[in-house]
């Protein structure tokens, strides 16, 4: 499509994971990622040197809180270009897409990432690779990264009984991740089925209703450290007789291990193993220049 | 016109439908006889034996509250639209475009947030909180809106919206400010209001109030009569006017703060209710007061039936009766020459 353009200004241009042509000649030197999983992706494509800035809800790695934060929703646009980037990465299923318009009017490129599979990690962290002039330290690590899943992966086709997990996001409203989401492929990582794979909406929020019927065996969220059954139990009485409640089986995990789509994915996979089955696997858990 | 006990039983007939209809549907599809049966056996009217636990569940402690929730809110509202309209004797007042909604809205997240501290149980200290905040916004709308001549409609009108515009930032502010993790959706409860995940025990405050508020206002049916044909007829009735406005407006205060406590604002019940139900029994307070009640339960049970299934995922109820008030609300501005009866 680009060649089609007017050839009087030939300027390079890359196309984004939401078929946006942006005007941008790799590498970049200074990056700015609108989302605390790029900046996980950026560090593990080998470019954590081009971070310029994080944004404020970033949390890892740990020696981020070094660098300058800005803050993203809503998008601090004038701290933004004060810091001169010279390539903004975006999250699509977290950054809109107007904020884009406004950086591209600015000169500033930005560039989306989608993450629906799994298997997105490792392919958005060989094109970083491409856009940050970090190649072959991105594809050793996307390779690296594929074959630990893959690990898991063969784990699971191993068990015997895949027990129905519900994942939750917050225990007061029942936010969960519906059709078209990575979550319910790490469930099945880890050897389990999850009940709302085939909700319509990305981000449905559950009835009470909906968990007393498909009886979940484990369920499983990110509602702080240590939370226990009862603390769920007290929120939600009705749910007493759902086998979850009934049988303890609620655990509460770190929810960037699953929310955040990076290479920490595989810490999440491991957690949810752990929740489902009660054991851990004998993966290598290899993250590249992650702590 | 239509006979008052033709209505009546015509509401109570429907209300009973209703309520029927209410709890067999919901995000699951559980069948009409295993909802009858939960509600025979939880009744003591049957025999047969202990219904499944799942399905006793969402009849009985989910759908059920939620059903009850949305009667005692919709009636609660609309004898408060009554109780206003008579107030400013203008059949456009009503709690939610008085501001009184928002207020309560305001002083209910004000607590929710811990910004208030817990005078005594938290069930008990919410409703208060909300009862103030609606106090404070009716009050000043109704001192902006009264001069010596009388009460100015448009002034009223205009006050009632600036406050709402007012009460719903400071809901909004401070909702934003504090630690809730889930903000937005805190603020589209105060705002736009919702019935989902209502308890029995949460009954238990808004049955007692909404119930004295009816009491009260079917026994001043007749100074409310009075009131509505002016003032100085009202005090030549013996009626002592300047009380009975305060009576009204901290009534009013007090339900719909007890109200807004558990299902956030709902706007417009009070303005629609009413005024269907005058179209059909006139203005004698002694029968537009219950039936409106009746009425107004009916109204809300529908509004969120079809707030929670409408869309796969579920609508703040406050949109469904905003998308039914506000047509209703322009078309009764536009005819300037409207009058009670």
């Amino acid at each position: 499509m680009a060649s089609c353009g007017p050839a009087a200004t030939e300027e390079p241009t890359v196309t984004d994971d939401l078929e946006r042509q942006v005007s941008f000649s790799p590498p970049a030197t200074r990056i700015f990622p609108l989302a605390p999983n790029v900046t996980e992706q950026i560090v593990a494509a080998g470019g954590a040197d081009q971070l310029v800035a994080v944004s404020t809800a970033d949390t890892y790695p740990p020696w981020v809180d070094e660098l300058p934060r800005i803050g993203t929703l809503p998008l601090d646009f004038e701290a933004l270009v004060a810091e001169e980037p010279d390539l903004v990465v975006a999250n699509a299923e977290i950054n809109p897409e107007r904020d884009a318009e406004t950086l591209d009017a600015l000169g500033i490129p930005t560039l989306f990432l989608t993450y629906t599979t799994v298997a997105d990690v490792p392919r958005t962290i060989r094109l970083l690779g491409t856009w940050l002039g970090t190649e072959a330290e991105a594809d050793a690590t996307a390779d690296t990264l594929t074959a630990q899943f893959d690990a898991f992966r063969a784990a699971a086709d191993t068990v015997k009984h895949r027990p129905r997990v519900l994942f939750l996001i917050g225990d007061e409203t029942l936010y969960a991740y519906g059709a078209g989401s990575y979550v319910h492929e790490l469930i099945a990582m880890a050897g389990g089925e999850s009940i709302t794979a085939t909700l319509p909406a990305a981000a449905p929020v559950l009835s009470e209703e909906f968990v007393l019927t498909q009886r979940p065996d484990v369920i499983v969220g990110s509602f702080g450290e240590g939370y226990t059954t009862a603390d769920l139990l007290a929120k939600h009485p009705t749910w007493d007789i759902v086998p979850a409640v009934r049988d303890g089986r609620v655990y509460s995990i770190d929810g960037a291990l699953i929310s955040r789509p990076g290479p920490r994915l595989l810490r999440g996979v491991q957690a949810l193993r752990a929740a489902i089955h009660g054991d851990t696997l004998d993966v290598p858990l290899y993250l590249p220049h992650l702590p | 016109m239509i006979r008052p006990s033709v209505l009546a039983g015509g509401l109570v007939v429907a209300l009973s439908v209703s309520l029927g209809m209410a709890v067999a549907l919901g995000s699951t599809s559980v069948a009409l006889g295993d909802v009858y049966h939960v509600l025979a056996y939880r009744l003591g009217w049957t025999s047969l034996g202990a219904p499944e636990g799942t399905v006793e569940r969402i009849v009985w402690d989910l759908r059920l509250p939620r059903v009850l929730a949305a009667m005692l809110v919709g009636g609660g509202l609309s004898i408060i639209g009554v109780a206003m309209q008579t107030l400013v004797r203008n059949p456009l007042a009503e709690p939610y475009l008085l501001g009184i909604s928002s207020g309560a809205s305001a002083g209910a997240s004000l607590f929710y947030l811990g910004f208030f501290p817990a005078l005594v149980a938290r069930t008990l200290s919410m409703p208060i909180a909300a009862f103030l905040g609606g106090l404070l916004a009716i009050s000043i709308v109704y001192l902006v809106a009264r001069d010596r001549s009388g009460l100015s409609v448009a002034r009223l009108l205009l006050a009632g919206v600036a406050m709402s515009a007012l009460m719903a930032s400071i809901t909004s502010f401070i909702t934003l400010a504090s630690p809730e993790p889930d903000k937005l959706r805190a603020i589209l409860f105060w705002l736009l209001g919702s019935l989902s995940g209502m308890r029995w025990e949460m009954l238990i405050a808004p049955t007692l109030v909404t119930t004295f508020g009816l009491v009260v206002l079917i026994g001043l049916a007749r100074p409310l009569d009075a009131m509505l044909v002016g003032e100085e007829p009202a005090q030549s009735l013996g009626v002592r006017v300047e009380w009975a406005k305060r009576a009204l407006i901290g009534l009013a205060a007090l339900v719909t703060g007890t109200l807004v406590a558990i299902s956030g604002a709902i706007g417009f019940v009070g303005l629609i209710v009413p005024h269907a139900v005058r179209l059909l029994v006139g203005v004698p307070h002694r029968r537009l007061v219950p039936l409106s009640f009746l009425a107004g339960a009916l109204f809300l049970v529908w509004a969120d039936l079809v707030a929670r299934s409408a869309l796969p995922t579920e609508l703040p109820v406050g949109v469904v009766t905003a998308l039914c008030g506000v047509p209703f609300f322009l078309i009764l501005l536009r005819q300037s020459a409207y009058r009670f009866g």
